[in-house]
């Protein structure tokens, strides 16, 4: 709220510049986002204005005195109302549901939605242009100075924080206002010319004929005061939040006067507000009052009484602030404090603080006024564990940590992806990464649904660096991806490692043999196999595979407990013209969990091997199908080396067809042989070779390559 | 001619030969021919026996006094050269030391994580456990627990991603609180680190993900000055002694004494600039002490339980910590951006 320091300080009895008042109340709860070197329009008029932003439960600090009386309170000084002549309304007709006198008749049909309304009916009005003091101030506080008679009522609403409105009394039928809820699809015309249709849930003040305004958010066009006017009638009502709250985000019409019943005004002011009105007008419009007022009431609006302990307020603060000193901060901030024995106060909330309502809001209060930075700094005691990570945090750090080993950049993309994506990545239409969560309402077009998978996320940064004319991408990011369960059950959040590696893997490749300088399917699988090595993973094992986006010749799937767990391969053709990629990419994908159940926390100790290990390379020719894979290979290889053989690693493969005949290929491999009991002879090496040679003969029809 | 003038011919000779060899492989040559098993001398061996009797001796002497000789001066010269040879050799070996080094690759960690973990542990080292919650929640937790009334303004400051009426994208780590609470008996002391969302639009200052750290203890005899002094801790193990936290009232449906929390401006030190519009301070977080409601939502005695509760926005500390200025930057996986950590 725009608090213009001169209007301000009508009210609040304190010596001190408008940047010492902003860094008080800053302190105090109402921050002041803002000084502002004030001049009018016509440059007549200048000020500083204090912008205050006030948290959503303090309505009472929309006002000029409201903001006073906190500012009062917090620099331990004095302030005043404005002078009001409550005798300006005479005697006020008042009742529980209705009231009326010769002029007017109030009803309250929705007392719940409105407990209370004032009204007051004044005549011989002269709309003109307000005085400047008014018009300057108006101004100063952000609002537009249109004719008196709206202004007095603006004016009222920023010094009081009352909401006023006033009806042309002759065009109200018969002076009656009924407040209550709309009929269904009943509909109005606004002030600002816009047909409203409204429902049961909203509330309306009407007259015989109909709807007059919407209560608490906008007058109607019918009963709209005018440069025409002379006799208005005035309302000053209490209305509920909550109803009000609902219709304005309904409607999506929102005003000055909403947006402080939404924070609650106090149901105490409606009279006083009433009066001070009254008494502007007279003395900026001329014209009469005509009778009394009349005050509808509803009967449950006594003020609480709530409970404060001495003992417990410190115990909660942290403070040892005395009895008195806690009545006398109370009481600065418009509480009525008696004592209740002698470590206890009964405190009388006034109206407009409804946002207190126990014992631990009036610990809040003394807090306020008392000072944060004047309660002590300390150490909770009482340590009962140690600081920890969970073991899967540990663990997804481990992978961190092996991924930036394997030369990948960390990155983070957003959660949130589209349709389009995996369009563009040719997943098919049953594919059940396309069954998305979806957000009502999204921000972009580009952002509409959570991700089930981190691979786009990953393209779309492998596209935006080419444009940057990056060469060398290498990114990973581990995060959750999102697969939907039944309709309002929250989805399963999975955790998946993803990474994409284009162009040069190495930092600097000159008169490097260029085939090693760009990545292949193997750097890929590599840095999947170092990952899952950090995990301490074993028995994951690797199968040709397809995928939507991924190369169908070189696609594998990660193997866990037969289960896939992941996928590895080149980017397909299309999806990396699709991305405009310049570079052949390399992806996977991983999830995390099925890993991490199986992790071990710690490596295992090995003994170091007491006996040298015997050595030996063979070579062998076989068909070339896609059965006989190298991993088909080392598998035989394994079973006949037996528990002799304790390593098998390729180290060449060949295709020639012209040495090696049609369709053959040639695989050479290391053999390490060892056995904790002694050194192997060469006799015994030589069995086990041959045993090794002979299966692999029959098992695949091998032939050893001398 | 005598045989001792021939003898001191072939040493002239073989001398001059030695010295003017620039090889070691011209040296071997001359070695194998004056010295070998056919070479010269050795040929003049046979010839002593064909000299008179009285005159071998002295024949004998003075051959092996030239052999001696000349095998020591092969010798001298065979190491100088094999030196020569050497240093040639070094000298081709030389390389352009100026060309760039193969450095192995290293990834680097994303600074916004990397900051993220700096203060997961420090949090660690005052006991704090970490709690983990879905990043997809449900109204319960995200609001209805945390005592936000269903129609009040406070609701206008959180602008949620909602999938449905009842699931929502949380704004706030504060939901992994309930679900804490809800499995365990006090005392809990965790921090809860994550991903959170809100229907902001993406510019230089704003982006609707961000990352959150929470913090939460409740135990018997929990003050705000506890919270202050645990935040105080926190503030100096990242910026330094001389960082001041600043608690001022503030609004949290979830907190009462709510406060927010701002430290020193890193970047004028408290002066006042630009960055932090001359307050010297900037706004980091909210923290209070846990509403009894909440306490209440989950089974807890809240007149014997109390705490404290504090969220911090894990960007502006990174940001500060690094001189980023567009938060964009941490989401666009440029690899420009990201190895400059
Ligand atoms: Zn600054």
């Amino acid at each position: 709220m725009r608090v213009p320091y001169s209007w301000l300080m009508e009210y609040l009895k304190a010596d001190l510049e408008p940047q010492e008042l902003a860094q008080v109340l800053t302190m105090g709860g109402l921050e002041v986002e803002e000084i502002i070197d004030f001049r009018s329009e016509d440059g007549e008029f200048a000020d500083t204005v204090l912008v205050t932003s006030v948290t959503s439960n303090r309505g009472d600090l929309l006002s000029m005195t409201g903001t006073a009386r906190h500012a009062a309170a917090l620099l331990g000084a004095e302030w005043k109302m404005p002078e009001i002549d409550m005798g300006l309304l005479g005697d006020p007709v008042s009742g529980q549901t209705e009231a009326a006198n010769d002029q007017m008749r109030i009803e309250l049909a929705n007392p719940k939605a409105c407990p209370r309304y004032s009204g007051l009916v004044m005549d011989e009005l002269t709309v003109a242009e307000s005085p400047d003091w008014l018009a300057y101030r108006l101004e100063a506080a952000g609002m537009r100075p249109l004719a008196n008679l709206v202004d007095c009522t603006n004016y009222v609403m920023l010094e009081l924080g009352q909401p006023l409105h006033g009806f042309d009394y002759n065009l109200l039928q018969d002076g009656h206002i009924i407040v209550r809820s709309a009929t269904e699809g009943e509909q109005m015309l606004t002030l600002d010319q816009q047909w409203r249709t409204l429902g049961e849930q909203d509330l309306l003040i009407a007259d015989a004929a109909g709807p007059a305004a919407i209560a608490g958010i906008m007058g109607g066009a019918d009963t709209e005061m005018t440069w025409d006017t002379t006799k208005v009638l005035l309302e000053s009502a209490h209305f509920d939040a909550t109803t009000i709250r609902k219709t304005s985000l309904r409607i999506g019409l929102s005003s000055e006067a909403n947006y402080r019943f939404e924070r609650i005004v106090d149901p105490q002011g409606t009279l006083r507000a009433l009066a001070r009105v009254a008494g502007l007008l007279l003395e900026t419009c001329g014209g009469t009052i005509v009778g009394e007022a009349v005050d509808v009431c509803a009967p449950d609006l006594t003020p609480l009484r709530v409970p404060l302990r001495v003992e417990k307020c410190n115990k909660i603060l942290g403070t040892q602030i005395p009895a008195q000193q806690m009545q006398a901060h109370l009481t600065a901030l418009g509480f009525e404090v008696e004592a209740d024995g002698p470590d206890k106060f009964q405190v009388t909330v006034p109206g407009f603080r409804p946002d207190v309502e126990r014992e631990i809001d009036l610990v809040e209060e003394v807090a306020i006024v008392h000072g944060y930075e004047n309660i002590p700094s300390t150490v909770p005691g009482k340590l009962t564990q140690s600081g920890q990570l969970t073991r899967n945090q540990k663990l997804e750090r481990r992978a961190r940590q092996a991924l930036r080993a394997a030369g990948l950049n960390e990155t983070i993309s957003y959660s949130m992806i589209s349709r389009r994506d995996l369009d563009r990545m040719g997943y098919p239409q049953d594919a059940p990464e396309r069954n998305m969560l979806p957000l009502a309402s999204p921000v972009s077009e580009e952002e509409t649904h959570m991700r089930t998978t981190l691979l786009p996320s990953l393209l779309e940064a492998a596209e935006h660096n080419q444009r940057q004319r990056v060469s060398s991408v290498r990114l990973y990011e581990i995060a959750n991806v999102f697969y939907p369960r039944g309709q309002d059950e929250l989805p399963e959040e999975r955790l998946h490692a993803a990474s994409l590696i284009m162009g040069p893997y190495w930092s600097s490749t000159w008169n490097l043999p260029e085939d090693t300088q760009s990545p292949d399917f193997y750097i890929i699988k590599g840095i999947v196999e170092q990952l899952i090595a950090a995990l301490g993973v074993e028995g994951v094992s690797y199968q040709a595979a397809e995928h939507p986006s991924l190369h169908p010749g070189q696609c594998a799937a990660v193997i866990l407990d037969d289960k896939q767990i992941g996928v590895i391969g080149e980017l397909s053709r299309e999806v990396q013209a699709e991305y405009d990629l310049e570079e052949p990419a390399y992806l996977f994908e991983l999830e995390l969990e099925p890993l991490m159940q199986q992790a071990s926390q710690y490596a295992e100790y090995e003994h170091l091997p007491r006996y040298p290990a015997a050595l030996r390379d063979i070579a062998v020719v076989l068909d070339d199908t896609p059965e006989n894979t190298a991993g088909a290979l080392g598998q035989v290889v394994m079973e006949a080396g037996g528990e002799y053989l304790s390593e098998v690693a390729v180290f060449d493969v060949f295709e020639d067809a012209e040495k090696l005949g049609e369709g053959k290929k040639q695989l050479a491999f290391n053999l390490t042989f060892r056995t904790p009991e002694g050194t192997l002879t060469d006799e015994q090496v030589d069995d086990l070779v041959a045993a090794i040679v002979s299966h692999l003969r029959k098992k695949l029809g091998a032939e050893l390559r001398s | 001619m005598e045989f001792q003038d021939l003898m001191s011919q072939v040493q002239q000779q073989a001398e001059d030969a030695i010295l003017a060899a620039q090889d070691l492989d011209t040296l071997e040559e001359l070695r194998v021919k004056y010295l070998g098993r056919n070479g010269i001398l050795r040929q003049q061996y046979k010839q002593i026996g064909s000299l008179p009797e009285e005159d071998r001796p002295l024949a004998g002497q003075a051959l092996n006094k030239a052999s001696n000789s000349l095998k020591k001066l092969f010798e001298g010269r065979k190491s100088a050269l094999s030196e020569q040879a050497e240093q040639h050799k070094l000298q081709a070996e030389a390389i352009d030391v100026t060309l760039p080094g193969r450095t192995p690759q290293v990834g680097h960690q994303h600074p916004l994580l990397a900051t993220l973990d700096e203060m997961i542990e420090i949090f660690l080292g005052l006991g704090f456990v970490v709690a983990e919650g879905p990043e997809v929640e449900d109204y319960y937790h995200s609001f209805e627990a945390l005592n936000y009334p269903e129609y009040h303004p406070a609701m206008d400051e959180q602008d949620t991603f909602y999938v449905s009426d009842d699931v929502l994208l949380r704004s706030q780590t504060s939901t992994v609180q309930i679900r804490t609470m809800a499995k365990q008996k006090p005392p809990v002391r965790i921090i809860a680190p994550g991903r959170c969302y809100r229907r902001d639009t993406v510019d230089a200052t704003h982006c609707h993900t961000f990352y959150q750290l929470e913090g939460l203890l409740v135990d018997e005899d929990i003050t705000f000055a506890d919270l202050k002094g645990t935040l105080e801790i926190f503030a100096h193990s990242m910026y330094g002694e001389r960082c001041h936290v600043r608690f001022r009232p503030d609004f949290f449906p979830f907190t009462e004494p709510s406060a927010e929390i701002a430290l020193t401006c890193t970047l004028c030190g408290g002066e006042g600039c630009r960055i932090c519009s001359d307050s010297g301070y900037l706004e980091v977080g909210g923290s209070g002490q846990v509403d009894p409601n909440v306490l209440a939502g989950v089974g807890y005695d809240t007149e014997k339980y109390t705490g404290y509760a504090f969220g911090v926005g894990v960007e502006r500390f990174a940001m500060l910590r690094h001189g980023i200025d567009d938060i964009r930057l941490f989401y666009s996986g440029d690899m420009r951006f990201l190895e400059q950590f």
